[in-house]
């Protein structure tokens, strides 16, 4: 059992700040649990543990998109969260995963009230728009990126360091088969996000590829997952070839009939 | 006349790519991205009508429009747009350009960056992440910094391309589409296998001093691996055809593998 201390606390904030921004704009995607957990490791003094749960978290998560303004449950929170709960409680990192989605969900709603609540600005920006008011527009988005990153911040030293007492009271009287439970539910949790990203992949013609990663994957034993990435690459290609070949066939059948 | 003297030079084309990062800066479901979408390209515009305050609040009000696409892949857009308003183009023209292009943009923006990339590249990253390798991590930002200097490719094609080819972009990039669709699917396939654990702890006793195991000695028999892609495709079931909402299947599969485990079974 661990502390986290001050100092620690405000560097989580401060670093969720920068993450929150990086989150609401989707520049280089330092808000994905992976980058998160090894961040919140190494201010933890734990790396080893922060790169651990960034593995689990980011495969979790991997089918969490926020793709078309909707808004999957928090990447940032769950990756902080499921790294400072496995630092302070000694749980494995796969169980916290499931300790940290409450907090994972809290940021989700609250970043959903900031999506509804800043449609009230547009009605300020339209005004300066008329009055060509460069600057104005300017503090208008810097307003709303700043709220987003300063949540953030407040949101995650609240969750780590105020909150750690009873977090800790909390896990320490779960009873031993909640705790397997959660456990077991963390392998099984990425199957929600493998769903999703099947539900925008998986058009008819493409099961046979899914199939072919799957077995090769099930029936060999790899270090990373790269030979899977290259097979794809090596069906991707042969399917953009054989395509392009049938365009070229067809526009020359074409031209034959006419003939 | 319809030439503008002005033009964007490659330094502000630059800067354009850099500034599209800011599209979701004030985000809301009213107009999605339309203010950091104006804010991003607000000082090439300036640029453009030369200080003239009041096309320059015309343009603004046109692009506060809504729009919603592919964060990444929007510097295309802006640079398409931006050579449309430098030609002074029709103020309607450039908006029914803007309208046409957003959607088809976002699918495949989408479809490669969060569909096809992430997967990849989340799936190579956490397989030496949870073994404990800082390649993890750093595989995967470096990654992501190569995605955003792509921002830079878009930006000058659009810019370059002005309103031109667009159906020829189109059709090219349907075939990369397809095949960045193929390596992805092949992926997650193998994330399936690697990923999602479900194991059965249900022995059967048969004689005494002798049981077998449900899983050891039936189910990886029939194929290792088998209950989790089961669990995958009822997941894509449930989301795709009875629209169940993702934070729904968390909870049951949490609530689920609780009680099976307090059971036993799991």
């Amino acid at each position: 059992m661990q502390d986290i201390t001050l100092v620690q606390g405000i560097m989580l904030s401060i670093m969720a700040m920068v993450i929150g921004f990086d989150f609401w704009i989707e520049a280089l995607f330092i808000f994905r649990p992976i980058i998160v957990c090894t961040l919140t490791g190494l201010i933890l003094g734990d790396l080893q543990l922060g790169l651990i749960a960034g593995g689990l978290t980011e495969l979790a998560f991997a089918g969490l998109t926020p793709v078309g303004g909707t808004q999957p449950p928090n990447p940032v929170l769950a990756g902080v969260m499921t790294t400072v709960i496995a630092y302070t409680t000694n749980v494995e990192p796969v169980v916290a995963i499931g300790l940290a989605l409450p907090f994972s969900f809290l940021m989700q709603y609250i970043i959903l009230f900031y999506y509804s609540t800043f449609s009230v600005f547009m009605a300020k920006a339209d005004k300066l728009a008329k009055n060509a008011d460069m600057s104005g527009f300017a503090k208008l988005n810097l307003l709303t990126i700043f709220i987003v990153g300063l949540t953030y911040g407040v949101v995650v030293f609240l969750c780590t360091y105020i909150a750690q007492e009873p977090m800790k009271l909390l896990v320490e009287n779960f009873p031993p088969a909640l705790v397997h439970g959660l456990g077991i539910a963390g392998g099984i949790l990425p199957a929600v996000g493998f769903g999703l990203l099947l539900k925008v992949m998986l058009k008819g013609n493409m099961i046979p590829f899914l199939i072919a990663g799957f077995l090769y994957a099930t029936y060999n034993t790899f270090a990373n997952l790269l030979p899977v990435a290259l097979l794809g690459a090596a069906l991707a290609i042969f399917v953009y070839t054989n395509d392009k070949q049938k365009v070229a066939v067809s526009t020359g059948g074409h031209v034959n009939e006419g003939i | 006349m319809k030439a503008s003297n002005i033009s964007l030079d490659k330094k502000d084309l630059r800067n354009l790519a850099i500034r599209s990062a800011l599209l979701q800066s004030s985000f809301n479901f009213e107009r999605m991205q339309a203010g950091g979408w104006t804010w991003a390209m607000l000082p090439f515009l300036n640029k453009i009508y030369g200080g003239n305050k009041e096309k320059l609040a015309r343009a603004m009000q046109d692009n506060l429009e809504f729009i919603n696409t592919n964060p990444t892949t929007v510097g295309f857009l802006m640079g398409m747009v931006l050579s449309l308003e430098e030609n002074q183009e029709d103020r309607s023209t450039i908006n029914n350009i803007k309208v046409a292009l957003f959607g088809p943009l976002a699918g495949i923006g989408d479809a490669l960056f969060w569909f096809t990339f992430l997967p990849i590249i989340a799936g190579i990253s956490a397989s030496f992440a949870s073994q404990g390798s800082v390649i993890g991590p750093i595989l995967f930002f470096s990654a992501y910094v190569c995605v955003f200097l792509s921002r830079l490719l878009w930006t000058n094609l659009g810019y370059s391309l002005g309103a031109k080819a667009i159906s020829k972009i189109r059709e090219n990039t349907q075939a990369i589409a397809k095949a960045a669709s193929v390596m992805g699917v092949t992926v997650i396939g193998g994330l399936i296998s690697w990923y999602v654990n479900i194991s059965v702890a249900t022995t059967i006793p048969i004689t005494e001093g002798h049981e077998i195991s449900l899983q050891a000695d039936f189910l990886d028999k029939i194929m290792p691996k088998l209950l989790p892609v089961a669990y995958t495709f009822l997941m894509y079931y449930l989301l795709k055809k009875k629209n169940v909402k993702p934070t729904t299947l968390i909870l049951v599969t949490f609530i689920g593998a609780i009680a099976l485990s307090y059971l036993g079974i799991l």
